[in-house]
This record gives structure tokens, C-alpha cells and sequence, in this order.
């Protein structure tokens, strides 16, 4: 067991945060704000780009796609360099994280062709079509169907919540081809087909981020299927055990936090409640930090990654509320104008328990699964 | 980065697993409050346990993945400052080891061979006389002692730089020794809820209770990282936030464990009570919770 960072992995987050400082430019914090937004959705394309020609974009990649193999730990530094600095990626790193890992395991060659090189390039921003209006935590309620009609299907419902729509070239879509769980089918889907309606919903979580997006009658070659008719059970477990680690959200907590301490004690407001909030905070953050830790080293050994990764997450949640309250009761300028990135923080504060499903069924996972408490009745 | 054990460190703590079985269940007939464990204090010094900080091949790191597991057990023996603070001290000081924080009783008090003495910020070492302390009655599932008013032991004041070394292997053993005491309390209260059965059915199926009690076991799985980093890295920043972060859970976890046994875990039948109310007797240590956050706000936050 040893807590130091080898000299490779030293080397490695040096590189990332010397190209961050000679890539960002010096309004980045107040472009940060809202990663679906227009500003940030055409920086981070330039930005994602200039990561890819720098071989910084999917190193953890197979070569074969324009990485070179490297180990979980070299993925998970970058994320948490990238969150840190605000995630310039933008709406890209689902690209990087679990979307291409994915389509290199269950796409087909020609669906590997077409959407993996431009990912690999940084040129393309995908969404994810799970949540509906009547399907949240309980994803396999979903209604929106897929008919197939001949060597196409047709596609009819409605998804929500979802990040990126605006700005996305295509859909993750999960739809119902036949009923039950096992009747959900995966489509990528090319959010130019005719058919499909995009709309921003105002939110507290920053401009152009989450979108209703309406299918009516959309038309797609069966070729859009991804894997087997029925399969997106399987699929999404295994693109969700490639995302388990989450977002390091952590990173940037941590720093903001900091940040409202310094803006504290440089105007003498860091007395002692404030002190014990921050210290509480602090600690959060480091413990959600070294939960992540544990499961890229898991994944780093090969061992399969089980409700630990839920613990992280619930860990992660509550170090960002932490810090969010920390932010709104001490240092709560930040949030009226006075600091972008501070705003920015919060805003993806407000998301960290609901984004990517909610808290509380991770609190059930662990209860079950690592706790061994009998489960509650159906 | 590379948390696998390696195999010095899984040989030390299998041995450890090993010597700890024959201590892992409450006697039935007893009925106290502090459990003692003089037969696990004299195996885990025949074995040469408490020197494991100081071999090359094990250290701090080994210390305190030793004092975590011990503190599962329902029986108590001075170990943690033995294995981690001990070491630390300027000169050989013979054990068991004992902190006076402003005069309070403290744990292992009354049998001590070495008194680390607080008094605001500074730290003394005594060596006390038989008649220079007593044991005192607690619900505190330690031996509880205290210093005698008129006790005649000299204190030797330790420089502020060595105090200060000492504060930081406080608070990591304070942390160790709490993330195992919070995995036997959530055990026990795990094992509880889903044996009894109310409304027809075990209490564990209830959601309200299960969310709580999945609370608690990601506060104590974040203690232990913050444990072993902080012993790892002996950095004084670390083993402030590690010791933070014990008592912050200790509260939450001491107390919902009760309300899961309610009744049950008032009694001294049920062991519940030896891990809870060790939690709470750490719950002080250092000033509590404030002392450890001006700790941080000094090493994280450059206070000064």
C-alpha cells in the first residue's frame, strides 16, 4: 500500500497542467459557466482538439483508436486536472470516459468507423436520451419506442433532462423496441434526422445544459442499433462500470473551497464557525477524494469494481454540498457576480446528487450490496 | 499510487487477524463497561506488536492498519499510542502510554508507565508512580484513570517542535483507532436489523433505516482512507483532517447505531456500547472537533 504518486504519474499531471496553463485563455473562468453553453461548446471544441493533437485527449484509449493503453490512474489524473480547471472538455468527456469505450466494445465496425476517429479527434459532442418524463431512477419504465418498419426503425417519445442536446452531433438514445427490460434497444442517432426537436430548459445549473428533446416519427436505418435488439441492459451496465469512478468532482470542490478561505481571511471573516465548516468541508473532500482513489485502483489491479463505487459517489456528493453550503453562508459574493467560477462550482454542486442517477439509490446499493442488509420488498 | 498490500504488509495483517480471533467475541457474562483485554496486551507484546511502526519493512503505515483491526474487538488494551505515537517520543519511554488533556481523566490512565501531559499548547512526559494516580468509575468502555491532584511525577516538557510532531501521531491514532471502532459499531447494528423483525418483516428492509445506516458506512470507509493516508504520509495537514473526520463520523455513527438497537444497545449485555462509547471518549481528544479544524485551517489553509 504506498499513498506517493510515482515519478510517471508526477510526470504525467505536470504535463496536463502545463498545458492547461498555456491553453486557457484568461477569461476562461468566466467561460466556464455552463458547459452546454454556446461560448463553452465552441471553446471546448477548439480546446478538445488541441488535447487530441497533444496525445492528452483519450491516452487510455487502445492505440488502434488514437490512444496509447495507458492505465486507469493516467485517465483519472487528467479527469481531475480537467474538473479542476473548470472542465474545459465541456460535454466531451462523456466521449472520453464511456461513450467510445463502449462503441469499441459492442459497435459495429462501420458504427466504430463513423463515430469513434471524430471522438478520438475532439470534433464531437454527444448526449446521452436515457431519462424520460415518467422514467427517472426507475430507467426501465422508459416509453419512447423504436418500430422497426422494413430496415429502418421509427422513433417516437420524448427524453429529458438531457445534457448537451443543443449542441450534440449524436444521441445515445435508449428506446423500447418490445416490453420489459429486456425490450430496451441502444440507437445512435444523428440529432440532424429530420424529426427531432431540441429544447433548452432554463435551469439553475447554467446556460444550455439540460433540454427536453422530442422524437416524432424519426427514421433511422437499422444499422443505428447498437449490439442486438434488447441488449441495452447489458450494454449500459458495462458503459456505467466504465464510468464508475464518476466525475471527480472532489477537484474542483476543493479548490473553491479554498478559494472562499482566502477571500475570508483576506477580509478577516474566517473566524471560528467558519473555520470548523471549512475543516468539515475539507475533510469531505479528501475523503471522497481517496474513495475514487480505491476504485481506480481497483480497476488498476483488475478487480471488478462492486458497491464501493457507490460509496464513492454518495462521498463525493456530500463533500460538494459541503462546500456549496460552506460557499452560500460564508463567502456568498462569490455567487452575486463577484467570482464566475465560484458560480460555476455551485451550479454543478446543485446536480452532483441527481446527475447520473440519484443519491438515494446509491444509498440503497450500499445498503444491500456492501452493508448486506436484507432488501426492502418490491 | 498503489494500494494492494504488499506481502509484508498482508503477512502482518493476517498475523494480527490470527492473534485477534480468540478476542473477537464479548464474554457472555460480562456486564461492565470496559472490557479489558490483558491477555490480548500481553500476546501482542510477546509478539512484538507494538514495535511494528519502527521496522523498515513495516511502519507507521503497518502500525496502523494493526491498531485499526484491534479496535474491532470487543476487548480494549492500550495499543494505539503504544504502535503510533510511542515511537514518535524523544528517548525510550516504557508503555502502556496515557494523555492527560487539562487534567481530565483520560483512557489507561491508572496503569501508565508514560503520561503525555497536555496543558494548552504544551505537552509534558511524566513517568507516574502508582501513588501518583487512580482509577476513576465511567461509562467510557475504557479504563478511565486520572492524575492525583497531588501527584509528585516530574513532567519533562517536550520542545514546541516535538509537540507538535506528537499532536499530528495523536490525531492519527485517534483516526486509526476510530475507523475500526466505527466498523464494529455499523456491524453490529447491521447484524441487529437484520435479525430483528417488526411489522412483519426485518427492520433492515426499511429504507429510512437502510439509507441511514449506508450513511454511516461511507462516513467510516472515508475515516479509514484518511487513517491510513495520514500514517502513510505523516504529514500534519492529513493527520488533521484524519482525526476531523473520526469524530465528525464518531457523532453520527455512535448515535445512529444506538437508535438502530434502541433498547438493546442500552443494555451492557449487547456489545453495541464497548465500540459507541469508545467513540465518545475519543470524541475530546485534542480539543474534539474545533481543535482538530484549527489544526487544519494551520496546515491546509495557512492559518497561522
Amino acid at each position: 500500500m504506498d499513498f506517493d504518486w510515482d515519478l510517471q504519474q508526477q510526470a504525467f499531471r505536470s504535463t496536463v497542467r502545463d498545458f492547461l496553463a498555456a491553453h486557457l485563455p484568461s477569461d476562461w473562468e468566466s467561460l466556464a459557466h455552463g458547459p452546454g453553453s454556446e461560448s463553452q461548446s465552441a471553446f471546448s471544441k477548439k480546446f478538445c482538439a488541441q488535447l487530441a493533437a497533444a496525445g492528452l485527449l483519450v491516452p487510455h484509449w487502445p492505440e488502434r483508436w488514437g490512444g496509447r493503453d495507458a492505465d486507469p490512474w493516467t485517465a483519472f489524473i487528467l479527469a481531475e486536472e480537467m474538473w479542476e480547471a473548470g472542465e474545459p472538455r465541456g460535454g466531451q468527456y462523456m466521449n472520453v470516459n464511456w461513450i467510445g469505450p463502449t462503441l469499441m466494445r459492442f459497435g459495429s465496425e462501420e458504427q466504430q468507423a463513423r463515430y469513434i476517429p471524430p471522438m478520438a479527434r475532439g470534433e464531437t459532442i454527444w448526449c446521452q436520451g436515457f431519462s424520460e418524463p415518467e422514467a427517472g431512477s426507475d430507467l426501465a419504465s422508459l416509453r419512447t419506442r423504436a418500430q422497426k418498419q422494413g430496415s429502418s426503425y421509427r422513433i417516437n417519445g420524448q427524453k429529458i433532462w438531457t445534457s448537451y442536446a443543443g449542441h450534440a452531433a449524436t444521441c445515445f438514445l435508449l428506446a423500447r423496441t418490445a416490453a420489459g427490460r429486456e425490450g430496451i434497444s441502444i440507437f445512435l442517432l444523428p440529432m440532424q434526422t429530420p424529426g427531432i426537436l431540441v429544447r433548452q430548459i432554463p435551469s439553475l445549473i447554467g446556460e444550455g445544459d439540460i433540454h427536453e428533446v422530442f422524437f416524432d416519427d424519426v427514421e433511422v436505418p437499422e444499422s443505428a442499433l447498437l449490439g442486438n435488439e434488447g441488449q441495452a441492459w447489458e450494454i449500459v451496465r458495462t458503459a456505467l462500470s466504465l464510468e464508475r469512478v464518476g466525475i471527480p468532482r472532489f477537484a474542483l470542490a476543493t479548490r473553491m473551497l479554498h478559494r472562499a478561505v482566502d477571500t475570508l481571511r483576506q477580509s478577516g471573516r474566517f473566524g471560528a464557525g467558519a473555520i470548523e465548516q471549512a475543516a468539515r468541508a475539507r475533510a469531505a473532500c479528501e475523503a471522497a477524494r481517496f474513495y475514487s482513489y480505491g476504485i481506480v485502483d481497483q480497476r488498476r489491479h483488475g478487480v471488478a469494481v462492486g458497491p464501493e463505487a457507490s460509496a464513492a459517489r454518495f462521498a463525493t456528493v456530500m463533500a460538494e454540498r459541503l462546500v456549496s453550503e460552506f460557499v452560500v453562508e460564508h463567502a456568498p459574493e462569490g455567487l452575486s457576480g463577484r467570482d464566475p467560477l465560484l458560480l460555476a462550482h455551485h451550479q454543478r454542486a446543485v446536480v452532483a446528487g441527481i446527475a447520473s442517477g440519484a443519491a438515494e439509490i446509491q444509498l440503497n446499493l450500499i445498503a444491500t450490496d456492501l452493508l448486506r442488509l436484507p432488501r426492502e420488498p418490491r | 499510487m498503489d494500494f494492494k498490500l504488499t506481502s509484508d504488509q498482508e503477512a502482518l495483517v493476517s498475523a494480527v487477524d490470527k492473534l485477534a480471533e480468540q478476542f473477537a467475541s464479548k464474554p457472555t457474562e460480562f456486564h461492565g463497561f470496559a472490557l479489558a483485554g490483558r491477555g490480548l496486551e500481553q500476546e501482542l507484546e510477546d509478539g512484538q506488536y507494538f514495535d511494528i511502526a519502527q521496522v523498515p519493512e513495516l511502519g507507521p503505515l503497518c502500525a496502523a492498519l494493526a491498531v485499526e483491526r484491534l479496535a474491532r474487538l470487543p476487548y480494549t488494551a492500550e495499543i494505539a499510542l503504544s504502535m503510533l505515537v510511542r515511537p514518535q517520543l524523544p528517548g525510550e519511554w516504557p508503555r502502556p502510554l496515557a494523555v492527560v488533556e487539562n487534567g481530565r481523566p483520560g483512557r489507561f490512565v491508572a496503569t501508565a508507565k508514560t503520561l503525555l501531559v497536555i496543558e494548552g499548547d504544551h505537552i509534558g512526559i511524566a513517568q507516574p508512580g502508582a501513588s501518583d494516580v487512580e482509577a476513576v468509575e465511567s461509562l467510557f468502555a475504557y479504563p478511565m484513570g486520572q492524575l492525583q491532584h497531588k501527584h509528585t511525577c516530574k513532567t519533562e516538557r517536550l520542545s514546541d517542535s516535538d509537540a507538535a510532531n506528537i499532536r499530528k501521531w495523536l490525531r492519527v491514532a485517534l483516526a486509526a483507532e476510530s475507523s475500526g471502532l466505527l466498523q464494529s459499531a455499523i456491524a453490529s447494528a447491521v447484524d441487529h436489523l437484520s435479525q430483528r423483525k417488526q411489522f412483519g418483516r426485518p427492520l433492515g428492509t426499511f429504507q429510512a433505516l437502510r439509507h441511514r445506516m449506508a450513511e454511516c458506512a461511507v462516513l467510516a470507509g472515508g475515516v479509514r482512507w484518511l487513517a491510513l493516508k495520514a500514517a502513510s504520509t505523516a504529514d500534519a495537514g492529513d493527520a488533521a483532517l484524519a482525526g476531523f473526520h473520526a469524530q465528525e463520523s464518531a457523532t453520527r455513527v455512535a448515535y445512529d447505531t444506538h437508535q438502530m438497537l434502541a433498547a438493546m444497545g442500552m443494555t451492557l449485555e449487547h456489545p453495541l456500547h464497548l465500540w459507541t462509547y469508545r467513540l465518545k471518549a475519543l470524541l475530546s481528544d485534542l480539543g474534539g472537533r474545533g481543535g482538530q479544524a484549527l489544526a487544519i485551517a494551520e496546515s491546509c489553509f495557512g492559518v497561522t
